[in-house]
Parts: structure tokens; C-alpha cells; sequence
């Protein structure tokens, strides 16, 4: 009775059902090549797991983890979990969303509808109003890549992000995203490769700039007015 | 859905063969699962429904990126898998990469979900959405594969 490359593999896995795992095991114990083999499956298999242990060990980005609200933040319910809950008596999970960044993705999904056409939506303009250049998080969902005021005087900031980049300027209504693919609907539910589109974005920004970039210290004074 | 993250992580940087590009990945799939929580059935085990919805996200976005012929550009450096390794160590884990960079998609997913992450090829099979069988040879060629590109050094 031979023994597959399938079934040998199957049984590395532990995954082949009696009465044939008894089976494979007499003919590798009887046969010193298929051992050979098997061990070669068991190694491999130990490589892979030790190769992507370290990932399990790491921390989880803090932009990653403030989406389901970070384990430390306070748990906001929202109703229809909550029905949820008393309805199926199942622990929760995607709700428990904390305050800050989360609140606003929540907003953003739940609330499209306020945001007004051509403006940020309130994750974006979360991160647009608080966000400074040189204290902004490794791994922000969106990242700052500078500010600047246009002629006009009004202040803009050049944004890149997972799910949207492009440029925004304060007004009396809020960050009426002027260039870029920002404030769309984020497509495949807001995954899209970032950096390609920042190089384009710094081009517009620099066209469009009445001066230099603002420094830390003009974007920190700019941030306490609120960016008017 | 917390205690899940560095899992999602872990199959997101096989799957999109990056670590950062694997966190944007991992992102998007947080995002869809919040957008679809309703769908998910109680009792069911959320950790495969939400390979299974990052793998389909994987999947669009890479047919997507063909399409515009789009080059891959991180967000940021991100993890670096083995990073914290010495010279040879780093060697020796970048043949893995590599050599997992040698298989098609549907065979990497397939080692990643049973190899890796410890799925039963039932479950691995229900995630990409194929028969036992189908996933059952791909992940012997998978694996072959990976074999035969380590050579003695297994």
C-alpha cells in the first residue's frame, strides 16, 4: 500500500481520519524514506510558524487598534448592539468602539449623510484639525504631509491616507477637500494603496501655496485657532 | 475582534507578502467587518469569517492594482518580519519570504491558512470558498513547492 504526497501531508497536519491515519503511520514507521519525508513536512511546517511568530508578539499598530477603540479605551454601546446582545446573549465585539478616532469612523460609516458635499468627513476632519506634522502617530490611518495657507489666507493641509489623500482648506463650514481623491466614498471598503498619490498632491500644494509650508511652531499657533 | 488583531496581521503580511502593506490590508478588513457586523452569524467563528473577508479583499485589490498596472508604494515602513534577528537569522528568513513569493496566490493562502495559522482543511476550504479536494492539492503543491525551494536546508 503506497502513501500519497496528499495523505502524507494530511497526516504531517494531523488532518487524515482513521482507520487510514493508523495506516500512514505503520507504512512511515516501516519505511525510513516517507519518515524522511514526513520529516521534512514537520520542518517545514515549524519554519513557517517560527517565521511569522514575531508578527503575534509585536504590538498592533495604535492606528489598527483605535479603530476597534484600543484596550483601553471607554466602551461607547451603540443601540442596535445592544439589541443585539439582549436579542442573542453574544459577547461583543466590532462595537466595542471607544471614543476620539473611533467615534468618528463610526460617524463616517453610520452618518454619511451629514457630511457636506466636498468636505471632509469627520474621521478626516478629526485627523485634519488634530493632527500636527511633527507629533502625528506612526501608522495614522491619515498622515499630514504638511500645511500651508493659499492666497486668500485661509489655511490647507495636504493629507495622504489608506483611504483617501489629497488637499483641504478650512472654512466657515469645515475642510472642503479642494484637490485630490478625498472626501469620495472610499472604495473596497477604504482600502487603497497610499504613497503613489502623494508625490501629485505635494505638486498641487506647492501650485496652490501662497508662501512656504507652515513650521511646527506657525502649524501649532494655526491649530489652537482652529485653523482660522 | 481586539484579541484577533495580531492574527489578522500575521495571515495580512503572508497574504499581501509585506508587513505594511499587510497592516493597510488588515485596516481595510477592520473596516468592512464593522461596516458588515450584522452579517455576521453568532455561533459562527468570527476569526475565519474575517480571513475569509480579508482574503476577498486581497483578492479584489490585487485584480484592481493589475488593472491600473499600479505599483505597490507602503504607507509606512511598518513591521519588519525578522527584523529583530541577526545576519544569518535575517538570511534564513528571507529565503521564506521569497520562497512563499514563488507560489501562486491560491496555493500561498492555502499553506498560510493551514500551515500557519492552523486552520483544518475544512475550515481552510470554507475560508477561500472551495472543495476539501481543491484545497487539499493545492497545498501539497503549495508545499512541494517550498520544499523543493529550501532544498536540504529544511
Amino acid at each position: 500500500m503506497s502513501v500519497t504526497r496528499e495523505e502524507l501531508a494530511a497526516f504531517a497536519d494531523g488532518q487524515l481520519d482513521e482507520p487510514r491515519r493508523s495506516e500512514v503511520a505503520a507504512e512511515v514507521a516501516a519505511d525510513p524514506a516517507l519518515a524522511t519525508e514526513l520529516g521534512r513536512h514537520r520542518a517545514l511546517k515549524q519554519r513557517l510558524a517560527a517565521h511569522f511568530a514575531p508578527i503575534l508578539g509585536q504590538p498592533v499598530p495604535t492606528g489598527l487598534s483605535a479603530l476597534l477603540g484600543g484596550p483601553e479605551a471607554k466602551v461607547v454601546d451603540f443601540t442596535a448592539a445592544r439589541q443585539h446582545r439582549a436579542a442573542r446573549g453574544f459577547p461583543r465585539w466590532g462595537w466595542i468602539v471607544g471614543p476620539a478616532l473611533a467615534a468618528s469612523l463610526a460617524l463616517a460609516v453610520f452618518l454619511p449623510q451629514r457630511t457636506p458635499e466636498g468636505y471632509a468627513d469627520p474621521r478626516l476632519a478629526a485627523a485634519l484639525d488634530d493632527q500636527l506634522v511633527a507629533s502625528q502617530r506612526e501608522g495614522a490611518p491619515t498622515r499630514i504631509l504638511l500645511s500651508f495657507r493659499k492666497r486668500g489666507g485661509q489655511y490647507c493641509r495636504a493629507f495622504s491616507g489608506a483611504a483617501h489623500s489629497g488637499i483641504a482648506c478650512k472654512d466657515g463650514t469645515g475642510w472642503r477637500v479642494e484637490a485630490g481623491a478625498g472626501g469620495a466614498a472610499p472604495e473596497h471598503g477604504g482600502y487603497k494603496m497610499a504613497g503613489s498619490p502623494a508625490a501629485a498632491i505635494m505638486a498641487q500644494a506647492q501650485d496652490m501655496a501662497a508662501g512656504p509650508a507652515l513650521t511646527a511652531d506657525q502649524e501649532a499657533t494655526a491649530r489652537a485657532r482652529g485653523w482660522r | 475582534m481586539l484579541a484577533l488583531l495580531p492574527r489578522l496581521r500575521r495571515f495580512a503580511a503572508g497574504l499581501a507578502r509585506d508587513p505594511a502593506d499587510g497592516d493597510d490590508l488588515c485596516q481595510a478588513t477592520v473596516i468592512r467587518a464593522l461596516e458588515k457586523r450584522d452579517l455576521w452569524q453568532p455561533g459562527t467563528r468570527l476569526d475565519s469569517w474575517m480571513m475569509r473577508m480579508m482574503r476577498n479583499i486581497w483578492i479584489d485589490e490585487s485584480r484592481a492594482r493589475t488593472r491600473r498596472g499600479e505599483t505597490f508604494a507602503a504607507e509606512d515602513a511598518g513591521l519588519s518580519v525578522g527584523s529583530s534577528g541577526g545576519q544569518e537569522e535575517a538570511v534564513t528568513l528571507g529565503v521564506i519570504d521569497r520562497g512563499l513569493r514563488t507560489l501562486p496566490d491560491e496555493q500561498r493562502e492555502a499553506v498560510l491558512l493551514v500551515v500557519v495559522e492552523g486552520y483544518s482543511y475544512k475550515e481552510a476550504a470554507g475560508i477561500v470558498g472551495c472543495p476539501v479536494g481543491t484545497l487539499n492539492s493545492r497545498l501539497v503543491r503549495g508545499r512541494d513547492a517550498l520544499l523543493a525551494w529550501l532544498g536540504d536546508g529544511v
